[in-house]
């Protein structure tokens, strides 16, 4: 039964943790954001004082445009990729670090992480010296097999490129969705699996039932945060290890087009208008996913 | 609960060992490769191991002629400084939207997530000229500010998820026990988050440390560079291939840090607050 | 983690674009050093001090000036003698230098504020010479370039190996740096042997099959900068199909939909399948960058590479002992066909809203006198756009080579063409699909020509 008083201090709290917080993120990053997107009806070069107010044309450019479709297919390809690829081996690694009492469980937990610290230029690097046709470790691996030289060049398919690009990212993101769930498992009481050992229930059983709904928040968050950064970010190592798209644009996703077009080709207004797209189809795909995953919660329980 | 099962325990150690060399390997030839001259590179057989002797010594040089100890200090600063503010704002805004129903919860939480899709690189331009009407291009302020900015929606994100898995139990009992709002927050539900936060500031910390794209227009001045701007204005300036060595040493210097960071911090992740603290 | 990711992003990207921008003039070029230069020290000190104020009418030069330049390959020592000198000789003007690696991108906030530097040196990423006429950032300079003298009295247009790129007629910056595009090889390695070296198209068509028979790769070039391959293969192929007249890539680079139409395009592309279907180009090229496709060169895994004239000072300390570099800017030509030199320039230019342009029209006037420009060579290992330039006793051999290719009568030296962006990607992405056969020279053609149709005026 909430008095008036206790309203109004209920509500003062709320306002008090919430407005200025608000506040200062709109002015530091909604606002120059939403500058920054208002380009998209603009005809730009990012460099010029003027810029000529274009109304949608960016956005009837950029449905006719075949590059962005196929940056697209190749965003929820890694997308899918990626999700599939990390929360397996991520939640697999975060139940054997924690629930199977491994001795040096630690070890492995401090340097599963590697991946996630180290620069992603070394990754590139790397990665790219593992393709490399002539000297790269994966063909030489491969000619152990064969017996001949292999020199296949695995960044330079003409249509499938894209696919070399899952192996770096997958290794590079799991470690810190490894540590998520960590910390998610480490919240269920113990109690709940001393009950479940006492029943006699197996590992897996135990995980089915007690793992897995109790950490599913988490696994939710890392999904759709996979999703949102795969969405938004992965163009980091499109750069690194194709150049932007090589070869001819088919591993473009689309942050590397953005990038090529509002800094290299002189069309921020274009690159604006990939920006919003970015964010609608980000947007729905958050949406979508949001709405499946909630009816899995639903059925769990 | 241990494994019983002598395979499956097999199988899972080979798979942690196979991933254990997939993560090591990469860190362990930055660091080799930091040990060697110019003339190990060209040999051009990477895989090699350095000749002695071993060059310590390019990591001094990086750190005095290329002034990486200015650009570690400037990192220290704005890093913990955008990252503690981060941390505490998203864990109050993350507890309230998480825990309190009121009108427009949701818009705000969208809100947040969304700003999250963008690519902020678009709003470099506008950014700057915002800093510069601030007064705040070249001040760690500055940077302060845009990272913790920066790093809200994730962490809010992130926290949430947390606070939303806490059993409700806490703040009923809080409440009858007479606590405030502000103190259940504080005394209660905020030290009961810890492995949510604590994965919250590695996160915020690692990308605030390593944050180039921003930082390299909206600090000009080489004296007040981070590591990562400073590292790519000498990577640039050593056009690319001729002092290697001292150039992994510098990816070192900088990824150091954070690694350090995360093996002290994982510890606590691991342990938790068990759900003791319910009773 | 789309922060982390952003924020090394541009440290990726910044490599990623200093490489390329290394590729371009950006990178340091040939060690040559000019007959000037020997005794361009002692006069230039005089030159500088004496020339300045008579030059200068005696006009002291008062107030602020800025200068913007990139500093890459070829470094700033150069900057820094260069402006000291200024300094010296207008002592009441306040110079501000704002350079580094990264300047292009840290000043590009100014330049949208209609708030730029002065004087302005065009190169590296983010900096492109033609964007910035269409932007309208640049100074008009057409009148006064016709009449400019530097310090010494001579007038500027008759010093220049290469006049500056007109747009619509005008004039907007002038070359200073001089490179040229063309294909390198190992002279120790054929006359090893006992290969010829090329002078046309089938001389190079029969050398690879010989060199393909040997067990080498006869040509490598990077796939992921196809700008390497088109510069230093494609376009000389182009001129050398339309009877050698360049005015064709002008247009080309103009936007002229009729010079799109044009078959010598088609001819030229044609080499590329020729090279390409008889299997001499390596595999590995569509997805190595340009040092790895250099290391390779120099490890005799290929005889042919496609490069500027900055090569042997970027790969310095990679070149193996007894690599002696064999340049020729073409191989494209029809047999007894004249050589094609595609050159590629760095250029100085006025901001349109400089607040100082008497102070950077003196400046500019100063540095293209004959002891600041010779001084060029010696400080930045790079070729300067003064005639005369190239030749000299102490150049190494490809130098020489590549002098005495640029001033032969015999050699049609194309001036430095720029496409738009949108064009020049077009034209990479278009280059390596062929390489690698995905599509016909008529569909590169198409591709391209589209793209031209999109580009406004």
């Amino acid at each position: 039964m909430k008095t008036s008083s206790k309203k109004l201090s209920r509500n003062l709290f709320i306002a008090s943790f919430i407005i200025p917080t608000f506040l200062f993120f709109c002015l530091f990053t909604v606002y120059p954001v939403i500058q920054a997107l208002q380009k998209s009806m603009y005809d730009w070069s990012g460099m010029s004082e003027n810029s000529k107010f274009i109304g949608f044309d960016n956005f009837k450019d950029m449905f006719n445009d075949p590059i962005i479709w196929t940056a697209i297919g190749n965003d929820y390809f890694l997308v899918v990729g990626k999700v599939i690829g990390i929360m397996l081996l991520a939640t697999f690694f975060a139940v054997a670090l924690t629930r199977f009492r491994l001795r040096s469980a630690g070890f492995f937990r401090a340097i599963f992480f590697i991946p996630n610290v180290i620069s992603v230029v070394v990754i590139g690097v790397l990665w790219n010296f593992i393709y490399n046709p002539q000297i790269g470790f994966l063909n030489a691996f491969l000619a152990l097999f064969t017996g001949s030289k292999v020199d296949i060049t695995w960044l330079g398919f003409p249509k499938h490129t894209i696919w070399m690009l899952l192996p770096p990212t997958i290794w590079a993101g799991i470690g810190f969705y490894m540590i998520l769930m960590i910390a998610a498992i480490v919240n269920i009481p113990a109690s709940y699996y001393e009950a479940a050992n006492i029943d006699g229930a197996g590992q897996w059983s135990q995980f089915r039932n007690i793992t897995m709904p109790l950490i599913w928040e988490q696994i939710k968050v890392s999904i759709i945060n996979i999703v949102i950064t795969t969405l938004n970010g992965s163009f980091v190592i499109v750069q690194l290890m194709t150049n932007g798209g090589q070869p001819d644009n088919t591993t473009h996703v689309m942050g590397s087009y953005l990038y090529r077009m509002a800094f290299q080709q002189y069309h921020f207004g274009y690159g604006a208008a990939i920006g919003v797209a970015i964010l609608i189809i980000s947007l729905i795909t958050t949406l979508i996913l949001q709405r499946i995953m909630r009816q899995e919660t639903i059925e769990m329980h | 609960m241990a494994i019983k099962n002598p395979l499956a325990k097999l199988i899972i150690w080979v798979v942690l060992l196979i991933w254990g060399i997939a993560v090591i390997y990469p860190l362990l030839w930055t660091l080799l490769d930091a040990l060697k001259n110019n003339e190990q590179f060209f040999l051009n057989m990477p895989w090699a191991l350095p000749k002695f002797p071993l060059l310590w010594s390019n990591f001094s040089y990086v750190w005095t002629k290329y002034n990486f100890s200015t650009y570690f200090l400037n990192s220290i600063v704005v890093t913990v400084g955008s990252t503690l503010l981060g941390m505490i704002l998203s864990a109050m805004t993350a507890y309230i939207l998480a825990r309190y129903e009121f009108k427009g919860s949701n818009v705000l939480f969208t809100i947040y997530v969304a700003s999250m899709m963008i690519p902020f690189a678009l709003a470099l331009i506008p950014l700057f000229f915002l800093l510069n009407d601030l007064h705040l291009v070249n001040t760690w302020l500055g940077l302060i500010l845009v990272y913790a900015a920066l790093n809200l929606p994730f962490g809010i994100f992130l926290l949430v998820g947390f606070y939303k898995s806490l059993p409700k139990e806490i703040e009923e009992a809080a409440i009858i026990d007479g606590t405030s709002h502000y103190g259940t927050f504080f005394r209660v539900m905020l030290p009961l988050s810890q492995p949510g936060l604590i994965t919250v500031m590695i996160t915020n910390m690692l990308n605030n440390w390593n944050e180039y794209f921003l930082g390299v227009v909206l600090t000009n001045e080489p004296t007040k560079y981070t590591l990562p701007i400073g590292l790519a204005v000498m990577q640039a300036e050593m056009q690319y291939r001729v002092e290697w060595g001292p150039l992994f040493a510098g990816l070192l210097i900088t990824t150091l840090p954070t690694l350090m960071i995360y093996i002290i911090f994982q510890r606590q992740i691991a342990s938790g607050i068990t759900a003791g603290a319910v009773k | 983690m789309n922060m982390k990711k952003w924020s090394t992003m541009g440290l990726a990207a910044s490599m990623v674009l200093v490489a390329a921008g290394c590729g371009k003039t950006a990178a340091p070029a040939s060690e040559t050093t000019k007959p000037a230069a020997s005794t361009a020290p002692t006069a230039a000190a005089t030159a500088a001090a004496s020339a300045a104020p008579t030059a200068a009418a005696a006009k002291k030069l008062t107030g602020d000036f800025e200068i913007q330049y990139f500093v890459g390959g070829y470094g700033d020592k150069w900057w820094k003698k260069v402006i000291a000198d200024f300094q010296a000789a207008n002592p009441d003007l306040k110079i501000k230098e704002s350079a580094g690696p990264k300047i292009n991108e840290q000043m590009k906030p100014r330049w949208i504020a209609g708030n730029p530097p002065d004087f302005v040196y065009i190169d590296g990423p983010e900096l492109f010479d033609r964007q910035m006429v269409t932007d309208g950032l640049l100074e008009d300079l057409t009148d006064w370039y016709k009449d400019a003298k530097n310090v010494d009295g001579d007038k500027i247009s008759d010093l220049l190996a290469q006049q500056p790129p007109q747009y619509d007629g005008k004039i907007y910056n002038i070359p200073f740096v001089l490179n040229s595009w063309g294909i390198f090889y190992d002279k120790a390695l054929f006359k090893d042997k006992g290969w010829a070296e090329p002078k046309d198209f089938e001389d190079f068509m029969k050398e690879s099959d010989t060199i393909k028979a040997a067990g080498i790769n006869p040509f490598i070039h990077t796939g992921k900068y196809p700008y390497y391959i088109n510069g230093a293969f494609l376009f000389p192929a182009i001129v050398s199909a339309n009877n050698n007249d360049y005015k064709l890539l002008q247009d080309m680079a103009n936007n002229n939909p009729e010079a799109w139409k044009n078959p010598a395009i088609l001819k030229g592309l044609d080499k590329i399948v020729q090279m390409r279907d008889k299997g001499f180009i390596d595999k590995a090229s569509v997805q190595i960058n340009h040092t790895d496709s250099q290391s390779l060169f120099l490890q005799h895994k290929d005889a042919f590479i496609p490069n500027g004239l900055w090569l042997p000072n970027e790969m310095a300390k990679d070149v193996p002992q007894g690599f002696d570099f064999g340049f020729i800017p073409s191989i494209t030509q029809d047999k007894g066909g004249k050589v094609v030199a595609n050159t590629s320039t760095a250029t100085f230019a006025i901001a349109k809203k400089a607040k100082n342009k008497d102070a950077a029209k003196a400046f500019m006037q100063f540095v293209f006198a004959k002891a600041q420009a010779g001084q060029w060579a010696e400080l930045s290992g790079a070729p300067s756009n003064i005639k005369g330039d190239i030749s000299s006793t102490k150049a190494p051999n490809f130098v020489k080579d590549a002098a005495k290719y640029l001033s032969s009568s015999d050699t049609v030296v194309v001036p430095t063409v720029s496409f738009a962006a949108d064009v020049d990607k077009a034209m990479q992405d278009a280059t390596v699909a062929l390489t690698i056969g995905t599509i016909t020279p008529q569909e590169w053609v198409k591709r391209v020509s589209d793209v031209v149709a999109k580009q406004k005026k």
